[in-house]
């Protein structure tokens, strides 16, 4: 049976406490830039708390949002890439293959959403901190385009683990880095072809909206939500 | 001696030269004529017929036509990828690479055709003169039947009536 | 009229190829220690990685992006005045049709290179060659950057074949004007032209289907690149008049560059006799229709992303109006419509000098609307958290000058050793027409016409 990977993010649980992005460079080798390329609006943060806010303090409001690659069914970064090194999996990912980017970046551009980043230079680890890389994922180098892959590395090493068990995938048994390290339960992964599954259920519930749904790029990512989001900040 | 050739400074006094020669028989195929500008005005300039040229020129463009197709559609059914929800063969972003090989396969047939039609590269024959590139313009018979006869006519335009071998 | 003899048109036009000066010696020289430091400066880039640039997230294309665009669109003047003057035979086109097509082939030449330089991994760029190759993938036909590889390409080749055919004659004139090395070099390159009425017939046929080829070609070419933006959904750029508006804009910037290096050539080599104050006064109507029809498509595609009024698109183009970008978007409308116009509108202005002026300005102005299609869109698109900006650094700059001074070096290398007005098509010009009509009258009364 074909997975369809979705997740659900619940922005009245969310506290923007940014332990997913922590977790995401952890767990896929993310280089940080470092702070001169930081403020050269170089940082690459696969998944970003989006914090808005208004007033002056004490009367401030916030609202934020966890953005990440919302894995779209009519992916417009999908068709531009001359190389076909992003291009959408049977499983509903989008796949970004580090060996046939040359970068050219137009990925970037076309994308509503602005969750791809790019290797301004080729990262380096000083020793001992290559000891912290995760030997599943790869490591790229400059010039490739990168993003956020649902930990396919994870979903991969899940559906090994359910087939040599000769049993089938438990819903939440596969949990990208991010999910597992929210410390709200805020986020949810699963397989929305699994009707019985949490994010299916999720999916279809009143309080979800989609990001920039407008754009027409049919995202699976649905963000949950008591009321709008233009109205009140997050409780 | 393997021809005679006159070096006229206008056009007018070869096409006298032209006329000459065919009088005193020689045939239209013998007579070589050299310039160094298309000089299609003149009668002795256009002789030639329509060239068969602009239909070549189309059968490259539907080559080309039928290899954008043919590139197209079948790469991309060989290793069927799906992006962006697109179908598989994208007829509408095919049609473009269709028409630059078509337009492409025009241009080639034109560049082709041309040079086998004006039979280049080839070494320069022996029958031309440098004179040419200073405004004459040649007009000769190589292996003339009478070369009398074909020297009168070319004096008579007031030619500078040359062998050939013997350019200065 | 005193009709000029062909030697002294034949003289004029060979000296440049057949006399070095001094001046020309310096002046290749410096502007090759630019290109040097040009391309030093893009190994540099290779070396170190993208990071070098300003590029950042989400501005990933700015300077490289924008020279691309512009070089190509400077390619198009060539194709207009030949190719399209050439079918309704228009003759005041003879002296520029070959200084409008060099310009167009090293145009794109420098134009193509900039695809190269954008790349994080230039040393895969043949990936976009379709071939089979082992690893059973080929270029993602669906890809606006595949329809660039084929339309540049298909283009190049098309500008540099209708470059090369009528020099064939001109190649000829050289090898029987001189001696020695000369004599041998051009003697190769003329592929043993004789020029028979026949030969010149098949020129003449292959040259008319070509530039009823090339003209489709071209406006393909400028719309393909304008494909590259309206492609994608970002805020300005998806929209249907890019085609149109980047053929129109190529056009103009081309007749500006032309202009230019026109006014260039007449001084620098004496054919004042030749680059008459009529072609610039033609071709300085041609950029006035032009500014208009740009100043239209501009105005259009204003009024409507406005009255819109969708949040998507409105901090774009204010941040063009009022906002960060605006200096640029002013200046570039003050040169590319408020100054050519009275420039080249009223005839007494309408002079060489006037129209040389303008068309600098339409260069700078040019360049600059690239730049504002470009930047301001990726700097607010998407989420306005994710909204940033762009400054150019050092290596973009050096590159950027760089490749004026790469069109500056060939065309000086051309004329060197080409001549830069077509010798022969001037030759024609001479003619008179009305000789064949009584020609052939005459033959037919005299029953000789076949």
């Amino acid at each position: 049976m074909s997975h369809n990977w979705g997740m659900a993010v619940d922005l009245d649980r969310c506290t923007g406490c940014e332990a997913c992005v922590v977790a995401c460079h952890s767990e896929n080798n993310i280089p940080t830039v470092g702070a001169t390329e930081a403020a050269r609006g170089r940082a690459m943060h696969w998944i970003r708390i989006e914090r808005y806010w208004e007033g002056e303090f004490p009367d401030v409001k916030v609202k934020f949002r966890p953005v990440l690659c919302q894995q779209c069914d009519t992916a417009p970064c999908e068709p531009v890439c001359p190389t076909y090194a992003s291009s959408h999996s049977e499983e509903g990912l989008n796949s970004q293959i580090y060996n046939r980017c040359i970068g050219t970046r137009y990925c970037a551009n076309a994308c509503g959403y602005n969750v791809r980043f790019f290797n301004f230079f080729t990262p380096s680890w000083d020793k001992p901190l290559h000891l912290q890389l995760n030997p599943d994922v790869s490591v790229r180098e400059g010039g490739v385009m990168e993003k956020c892959t649902f930990c396919i590395q994870r979903i991969n090493a899940g559906k090994i683990a359910a087939g040599l068990a000769q049993r089938p995938l438990k819903d939440g048994e596969i949990q990208p880095a991010c999910v597992q390290s929210c410390t709200a339960n805020a986020l949810v992964f699963g397989d929305l072809a699994d009707p019985d599954s949490m994010v299916s259920k999720l999916a279809k519930s009143p309080r979800g909206t989609k990001l920039l749904e407008e754009l027409g790029t049919k995202p699976k990512i649905t963000y949950l939500q008591q009321g709008s989001w233009d109205d009140a900040p997050n409780k | 001696m393997t021809g005679m050739y006159g070096l006229f400074s206008t056009p007018e006094l070869a096409q006298q030269a032209v006329d000459g020669l065919r009088a005193s028989g020689v045939p239209e195929h013998e007579i070589t004529i050299q310039s160094s500008e298309p000089l299609e005005e003149y009668r002795f300039g256009s002789r030639d017929r329509d060239t068969v040229m602009p239909w070549i020129s189309v059968l490259g463009a539907a080559i080309g036509m039928a290899t954008g197709y043919f590139l197209t559609s079948v790469t991309q059914q060989a290793w069927p990828i799906s992006t962006g929800g697109m179908p598989i063969v994208t007829n509408w972003t095919n049609l473009i690479i269709i028409f630059e090989l078509t337009m492409l396969g025009a241009v080639f047939a034109s560049v082709i055709t041309l040079m086998f039609a004006a039979r280049l590269p080839r070494p320069l024959p022996k029958f031309y003169d440098r004179e040419i590139s200073n405004g004459k313009i040649l007009i000769g018979v190589a292996n003339p039947r009478d070369i009398e006869r074909v020297e009168r006519a070319l004096r008579a335009s007031s030619g500078e009536v040359r062998m050939m071998g013997t350019e200065l | 009229m005193t009709r000029r003899t062909n030697n002294s048109l034949t003289d004029d036009l060979l000296r440049p190829v057949l006399e070095t000066s001094t001046k020309f010696y310096v002046s290749t020289g410096l502007l090759a220690l630019i290109v040097a430091t040009g391309f030093g400066t893009w190994f540099y880039q290779i070396y170190y990685g993208l990071g070098v640039t300003g590029d950042n997230w989400p501005v990933f294309w700015g300077f490289h992006e924008t020279n691309f665009v512009f070089w190509i669109g400077i390619s198009h003047a060539g194709t207009l005045i030949s190719a399209i003057l050439r079918i309704v035979n228009a003759t005041w086109r003879r002296p520029v049709t070959r200084c409008a097509e060099v310009i167009t082939a090293f145009a794109l030449m420098i134009g193509a290179l900039f695809p190269l330089i954008h790349l994080g991994r230039p040393w895969l760029a043949w990936w976009l060659i379709p071939y089979p190759s082992e690893r059973f993938l080929w270029p993602n036909y669906r890809s606006p950057l595949v329809w660039d590889f084929f339309a540049i390409n298909t283009y190049l080749i098309s500008s540099l074949l209708f470059l090369a055919l009528p020099a064939i004659p001109d190649f000829a004139l050289i090898r029987d004007r001189t001696t020695g090395w000369r004599n041998w070099f051009y003697g190769k390159l003329s592929l043993g032209w004789q020029g028979t009425p026949k030969q010149w017939h098949r020129l003449e046929s292959a040259m008319h289907m070509m530039a009823l080829a090339i003209i489709p070609i071209a406006i393909s070419v400028h719309t393909i690149v304008s494909f590259d933006f309206s492609m994608a959904v970002v805020p300005m750029w998806h929209s249907t008049i890019f085609g149109p508006y980047f053929v129109v804009g190529a056009i103009f910037s081309g007749i500006a560059a032309l202009n230019i290096v026109m006014a260039i050539v007449r001084k620098t080599l004496h054919l004042e006799k030749y680059l008459q104050p009529i072609h610039f006064h033609n071709l300085g109507k041609l950029m006035l229709a032009m500014s208009l029809l740009w100043g239209y498509f501009v105005f259009n595609e204003r009024l409507v992303t406005w009255y819109g009024n969708t949040p998507h698109e409105m901090a774009a183009l204010w941040s063009t109006q009022m906002g960060r970008y605006s200096p640029l978007f002013w200046t570039m409308i003050f040169f590319n419509f408020v100054l050519p116009f009275p420039l080249l509108a009223i005839r007494k202005v309408r002079s060489i000098t006037a129209t040389v002026i303008a068309s600098c300005a339409v260069v700078v102005g040019m360049w600059l609307e690239r730049f504002l299609i470009i930047v301001p869109s990726l700097s607010y698109k998407g989420t306005p958290y994710s909204w940033g900006a762009y400054l150019p650094r050092w290596p973009e700059i050096v590159i950027f000058s760089s490749s004026f001074a790469a069109m500056a070096l060939l065309y000086l290398l051309f004329s060197k050793f080409i001549p830069i007005i077509s010798i022969w098509e001037m030759k024609v010009g001479e003619h008179p027409h009305i000789k064949v009509a009584a020609e052939v009258q005459e033959a037919e009364a005299a029953g000789e016409l076949v």
